[in-house]
């Protein structure tokens, strides 16, 4: 069994531990070892660093990729921000040499040395191969029949797909291929792979308008939508919270409950709702469990 | 109508395209052909002075000030869709990353961008980590049955943001602001 160096990020273990719970639950479900990535630091952030020096963000992100190349093992990531973080960092690297002998410049003076070795991964990644589809069909517990999921994919996981290879970039399916051997109903839709707005930081209205959008899209599609999966804690968190402040202003009815991934699988492979902190979101998933009869 | 303006060619700045094309991310700068898929695609396209098409032949033609002091630049939400769509393979995203850089440098840093730098710098995390508030999340993950967080060595932290510059830019942003007030 592969085994790989488990990489958190910061928002996940230091403000939502129950993402986190949630995919060591399923992880080790599905059989998954890994080691953890002690010491990391925050990717760092591709927004705030990346804008502000392109250089320390190289850098630092070489300091987590040689982390795990010391344990000479590839990256797990749990968050899309981190997964472009750590991949980019490793593509431009090997393509750009100067910018590959300034990182390690640096870093030798701190005892570390970039060499390349790790190769970075998201979990979405791992969970559609064959092998893992297969076993996750197996240990259903709580198939998501009759549930019609809407998948958001999120910028970072799947563009620029010549840098990430993760998935076709404009029909990606990794996701759907996870919710439909839960037993669940992807849902097509036009806002499929529209960006969730939060990395547009410096003008909020901007949010607010890409979430109204999708939730208002998804509430007017015929066959209705249960429940909307990301895998990324900005993207979740984004919908979550700004749908039900436009409610709130607007009056529409925007109730899409949002989970992450491995809630949803979490859910599906029978672990016990009261263990997951769903209650924290701000459309409650209620009327999910009920259709699930949890 | 918009008023017709006129720049003399003495006050374009010429070399500003190889600024930036050589970076290794952004050589592909001047491959742009001006087709305007990126615009046509972009997330942020309504909410931007110039955009990203415009961006480009800007900085081809070398309008160095304009560029650096337009909101394009900051409004960009990263979603990457014109980097991907680019019939001619150019990495708009990272240009613009770039872009931002060169702003930074002159000392026009966003306060919240600046923000969390710092942040960075004194937890290793986007998130406070220290004192109250790391027992606090210490105990929340207790609480998930999560295992023990071992953060980063700051000292390190701090080595790679001051050998990388990042430091003075952030110095230079603030006092910029002060010599504003």
């Amino acid at each position: 069994m592969m085994e790989y160096a488990l990489y958190l990020g910061c928002t996940i273990p230091l403000k939502l531990p129950h993402f986190e719970f949630a995919f060591r639950e399923i992880a080790n479900y599905l059989g998954l070892t890994f080691k953890e990535l002690e010491g990391a630091s925050c990717c760092p952030d591709p927004v705030a660093t990346q804008s502000i020096s392109i250089d320390t963000w190289l850098t630092l992100a070489a300091r987590n990729l040689c982390l795990a190349e010391k344990l000479g093992l590839d990256i797990l990531t749990i968050c899309a921000g981190c997964f472009e973080t750590l991949k980019t960092t490793k593509v431009l690297l090997s393509e750009d040499k100067a910018a590959f002998d300034r990182v390690n410049t640096v870093l030798k003076k701190i005892g570390y040395e970039y060499k390349g070795t790790s190769d970075v991964y998201h979990f979405a990644e791992l969970f559609s191969q064959e092998k893992y589809l297969e076993k996750i069909k197996k240990i259903l517990m709580n198939p998501l029949d009759d549930l019609n999921v809407a998948v958001h994919y999120g910028c970072h996981l799947v563009r620029p797909s010549k840098i990430l290879k993760f998935d076709h970039p404009e029909r990606p399916e990794t996701i759907d291929k996870i919710i439909n051997a839960l037993g669940g109903k992807t849902v097509a839709y036009a806002g499929k792979l529209e960006c969730c707005g939060f990395c547009a930081r410096l003008q909020e209205e901007i949010g607010f308008k890409l979430v109204e959008d999708k939730i208002t899209e998804l509430k007017e599609l015929e066959e209705g939508v249960d429940v909307m999966v990301g895998v990324c804690p900005a993207c979740v968190g984004q919908y979550d919270r700004k749908q039900r402040l436009i409610s709130r202003k607007t009056g529409k009815e925007l109730d899409i409950p949002v989970l992450y991934l491995p809630e949803l699988m979490a859910i599906a492979f029978g672990v016990e709702k009261d263990k997951l902190g769903l209650t924290t979101r701000s459309v409650k998933p209620n009327k999910l469990l009920e259709k699930l009869n949890i | 109508m918009t008023e017709e303006e006129v720049i003399n060619a003495e006050d374009l700045d010429y070399n500003f395209r190889y600024e930036i094309s050589e970076k290794v991310g952004a050589k592909s700068l001047l491959k742009c052909i001006q087709c305007g898929v990126c615009s046509s695609g972009c997330t942020v396209t309504e909410y931007v002075d110039l955009q990203p098409h415009r961006v480009v032949a800007s900085c081809l033609l070398g309008l160095k000030d304009r560029v650096l002091s337009s909101n394009a630049i900051w409004t960009c939400s990263l979603c990457h869709r014109c980097t991907e769509r680019c019939p001619k393979g150019v990495d708009y995203s990272f240009i613009l990353a770039l872009l931002r850089n060169l702003a930074v440098k002159e000392g026009n840093c966003p306060e919240e961008y600046r923000g969390t730098i710092q942040t960075i710098h004194d937890n290793g995390f986007v998130v406070p980590y220290t004192g109250g508030l790391a027992t606090n999340i210490d105990r929340r993950r207790q609480r998930f049955g999560l295992p023990k967080f071992v953060p980063p060595d700051l000292k390190e932290i701090d080595f790679i943001m001051n050998e990388t510059g990042i430091g003075n830019l952030i110095e230079k942003a603030v006092e910029n602001k002060e010599s504003d007030k």
